[in-house]
């Protein structure tokens, strides 16, 4: 293999890895205020691509195309917590109620992908390019070429990674999260709205899920079923960076997109096998991530 | 009861294919017993122990490769390649029970759904073995060798054998495995109190839905004679769980009404192909959010709105509390103290919570250990029933070291106790709660050939129970849910169930905490009786008038060291004592 070869598939990854940190990090916010994570998350990221394309197909330029969806994104985050999350509450405790909402979000999921189904069917398409005029539009650096697509959806990606941070860690709302995460009671106590702060959680993650699935679609294929592996490898970035570590998404998200790039790249039968095999060793030995604490959850 | 449930369902199997109007309804009824095989495992998997695995295709896809790779490439005969299958599956069910034993909740939903895309994978892959999505073709059918009757015999076998996984899951549900399992499900150090080893029964727990699921996925793989890798995927999966949702999670009955629950909606949405997911999904979200028992919770409350009234009036008579024989204590003579801690010291990171305290707790007697809040008393009570370990000094029990010993083997030795925020399992009624501490009467084995022979059993284990029950006056609440009773109930439920352990050495922390003066003085005078059957009881509690009246030796702790020691008197006029709590004069 060429060193500059390399580098192309490396860029790949770091693309891909920073569509499974977004996912990762949408994964993670609800779970900070809910402890639930958005089994059907996959299919949200699967409506955003669906729905940038449609809208560059039909003419829309993409600076009016990513607000359309990012507000049908929030739409549909609201309708989650609505239906599938806040009935939750009134359960009571123990028996099913620990892991409803593994099965309420997954059936949201579901509707989402047959609605898709219903408009596009089960096809691939593929989205048009969001930057470059075309597929093959490649930019060199020091002499190594890269694709421009995979180069901004990375930039874009991480940039959107590092709002995140700072929203979770330098504003008001970071600081809301932190303590409805630690206790809701707590939380009501200091005169904070918890209501609103989970709300805001699932309006954040559908957004996330949007933004990944515009950036995901030119990259890859889009079709109906296509969520599932998003959710999956997002799902591994935070498991193996820890629910506890914020820098650990990123890290095992990338990891895990260039990891599974060299692992195409190398043998392309079993290519996707592999980051799965990784992720299923380390949490085999270490329960909590690499970079969460490093005792098993005692309750 | 039980046994003409058995024979009305043994018929029922007999008489089916003799009386189905065609061939069809009969490979309809196999599906159902084939999904709800695997039901009834993922049921006592995620329904008891609570542990959610989304592999369960990748153990039905395990056996069904295996006997089929048998049976085609090597020519094994079918009643051999059976075995084979199955430890396959029990192997990889146990390598993923160790695998939960180090992940919980979401990282276990992780692992095990990475477990599930990874065989599916290799199964599309592996062409050469698997045949991939093309199939494993000719693989034999087990017809007994007749191709008019096959499916038939096929469907005998199948429904015979759903009916023992059955018969097995009720046993493991009416039994004590299933209430140990629920006591797991809420709280793993609690569980380990009455003897229950956690991690052997996750483990196990593991094994077992492993081995039904690859029971499915062997006649899966000999019903059709086709082995396609797309049997194995996600949808699988997804099915499962469903099929458990729908027809309630963790209740006996509720795999087999969500088998047929999802066979007869695919029947019903083959015709409405194009929006499967819409009824699947909306089912998922309107069974969890407004009936998360499913179809079984949805009959029981019918049923006890119809037989509410019928109900009144037949509890069972409780008999009048009889005094046991005292548990013997150490074979070595009741000279010997029963516990006897030896310099022992607990650090939490740096902060020193018990400091080289020894102690000793003479046969036959209450012991109070007293001090101040934060004094490290709980700590030493963790300490001696194994919940936190010592860092350092000897924890001897009638004279046997068990300062190593895991929790639930110092509970088996004759360590019970209660706790100051109490642990009693929300999924079971009070009377179960109670059942929890009774020791084991027989072996699993022997357990369930008595089960299969009569119910004797059982009531036997209820009847104990409700008389521990008496005997702290609350018989009549056995068959409330504890969530449902007053602090004061519970406490004396608790107590209860520490009795049931048929104790050496009671542990009771802070057992009047939050009691009003007459169940105090009910408490304070059960204890005496206790101590009159040669119980030996260690006490932590705050209220000094109490620790007074009942106990006959008081160690008093403060930041970790032992302060003072003696009779209640001689404790009472201690200036270190009073110093510790009334602040020093000087």
């Amino acid at each position: 293999m060429q060193m500059t070869d390399l580098a192309q598939v490396i860029l790949g990854g770091v693309a891909l890895g920073s569509i499974y940190t977004l996912m990762g990090k949408g994964l993670l916010v609800t779970y900070l205020t809910t402890r639930a994570l958005n089994f059907g998350q996959g299919d949200f990221l699967m409506i955003g691509s669906f729905m940038a394309m449609a809208l560059m197909l039909a003419g829309v330029p993409v600076y009016l195309m990513v607000p359309i969806v990012l507000i049908a994104m929030a739409g549909l985050g609201y309708a989650l917590e609505r239906v599938a999350i806040r009935p939750l509450e009134r359960l009571p405790a123990g028996a099913a109620s620990a892991l409803a909402w593994i099965l309420t979000t997954m059936g949201f999921g579901m509707l989402l992908q047959n609605t898709a189904q219903l408009v596009w069917g089960k096809s691939r398409y593929y989205s048009p390019q969001l930057f470059a005029g075309e597929k093959g539009e490649v930019m060199s650096l020091w002499g190594v070429r890269f694709y421009m697509e995979e180069l901004l959806v990375a930039a874009i990606a991480l940039s959107v990674v590092a709002v995140l941070y700072w929203m979770l860690f330098r504003t008001r709302w970071g600081k809301h999260v932190a303590v409805v995460s630690f206790d809701k009671g707590t939380a009501q106590l200091l005169g904070i709205n918890v209501r609103r702060v989970v709300v805001s959680s699932y309006l954040m993650m559908a957004g996330l899920a949007g933004i990944s699935g515009i950036l995901a679609g030119p990259l890859t294929s889009v079709n109906s079923h296509m969520g599932i592996m998003f959710l999956l490898k997002g799902f591994a970035a935070v498991c193996i960076g820890g629910f506890s570590n914020p820098l650990g998404v990123l890290i095992a998200g990338l990891g895990f997109g260039i990891v599974e790039a060299l692992s195409g790249f190398l043998d392309s039968s079993y290519g996707d096998v592999y980051p799965f095999l990784i992720a299923f060793v380390i949490l085999i030995v270490r329960p909590t991530g690499l970079f969460g604490e490093s005792h098993t959850q005692v309750r | 009861m039980r046994h003409l449930r058995y024979l009305l369902a043994a018929i029922a199997i007999a008489v089916l294919p003799l009386v189905a109007p065609n061939p069809y309804l009969v490979t309809l009824a196999q599906d159902v017993a084939i999904v709800a095989m695997g039901a009834i495992g993922l049921n006592i998997l995620l329904g008891l122990s609570g542990q959610l695995s989304l592999g369960q295709a990748g153990f039905v896809g395990l056996a069904a490769y295996a006997t089929g790779l048998l049976a085609t490439k090597y020519q094994w005969p079918l009643w051999a390649t059976l075995p084979v299958s199955l430890a396959v599956c029990a192997v990889a069910g146990g390598l993923m029970g160790l695998v939960a034993l180090r992940t919980r909740t979401h990282y276990l939903a992780m692992v095990t759904l990475a477990f599930g895309y990874i065989f599916e994978v290799v199964a599309q892959r592996w062409v050469t073995v698997t045949g991939g999505a093309m199939g494993l073709l000719g693989v034999p059918q087990l017809n007994f060798g007749s191709f008019v009757n096959g499916s038939q015999y096929f469907f005998w076998v199948l429904g015979g054998a759903l009916l023992l996984v059955q018969m097995l899951s009720d046993y493991v549900m009416d039994s004590r495995i299933g209430r140990g399992l629920h006591a797991i499900k809420e709280s793993e150090s609690f569980a380990a109190t009455v003897g229950v080893d956690a991690a052997a029964w996750r483990c196990l727990v593991f094994v077992a839905s492993a081995v039904v699921a690859g029971l499915s996925g062997y006649f899966f793989a000999h019903q059709s004679g086709y082995l396609g890798s797309d049997a194995f995927g996600l949808e699988r999966n997804t099915a499962l769980l469903i099929a458990v949702v729908i027809g309630g999670l963790g209740s006996a009955y509720g795999p087999i009404l969500g088998a047929l629950a999802l066979i007869g909606l695919n029947q019903f949405t083959a015709q409405f192909y194009e929006v499967s997911y819409f009824i699947f999904g909306a089912i998922l979200l309107l069974v969890m959010t407004v009936f998360p028992g499913g179809i079984a919770g949805l009959l029981k409350t019918v049923r006890d709105f119809l037989f509410r009234r019928a109900s009144v009036g037949t509890r069972p008579q409780v008999k009048p509390w009889k005094e046991t024989e005292p548990q013997p204590l150490a074979a070595h003579g009741s000279t010997e103290p029963v516990l006897e801690l030896e310099d022992v010291t607990k650090r939490y990171a740096g902060v020193v919570a018990i400091d080289s305290v020894s102690l000793r707790v003479d046969a036959g007697t209450v012991h109070a250990l007293i001090g101040p809040n934060g004094a490290g008393k709980s700590t030493l009570i963790n300490a001696i029933t194994g919940l936190g370990l010592a860092d350092s000094g000897r924890i001897r029990f009638c004279g046997a070291d068990i300062s190593a010993l895991k929790p639930h083997r110092r509970a088996r030795l004759g360590l019970a106790r209660t706790f100051q925020n109490l642990q009693l399992i929300a999924s079971l009624t009070v009377a179960e709660n109670v059942m929890l501490g009774l020791p084991r009467r027989h072996g699993p084995v022997a357990g369930l050939l008595r089960w299969l022979a009569s119910g004797r059993d059982a009531a036997e284990e209820r009847a104990e129970a409700l008389q521990l029950l008496a005997a702290v006056g609350i018989e009549h609440l056995a068959d409330e849910m504890p969530a449902g009773l007053p602090y004061g109930h519970r406490k004396l439920c608790e107590l209860a169930r520490a009795l049931a352990q048929k104790p050496t050495l009671l542990l009771l922390d802070e057992p009047i905490a939050g009691l009003n003066e007459q169940e105090a003085a009910e408490v304070g005078a059960r204890i005496l009786s206790m101590k009159a059957r040669g119980m030996t009881i260690l006490l932590v509690e705050h209220n000094m008038g109490f620790v007074m009246r009942v106990s006959d030796h008081v160690t008093v702790i403060d930041y970790g060291r032992k302060i003072g020691e003696g009779t209640p008197e001689q404790v009472q006029r201690d200036p270190a004592v009073i110093a510790a709590y009334l602040g020093d004069a000087q």
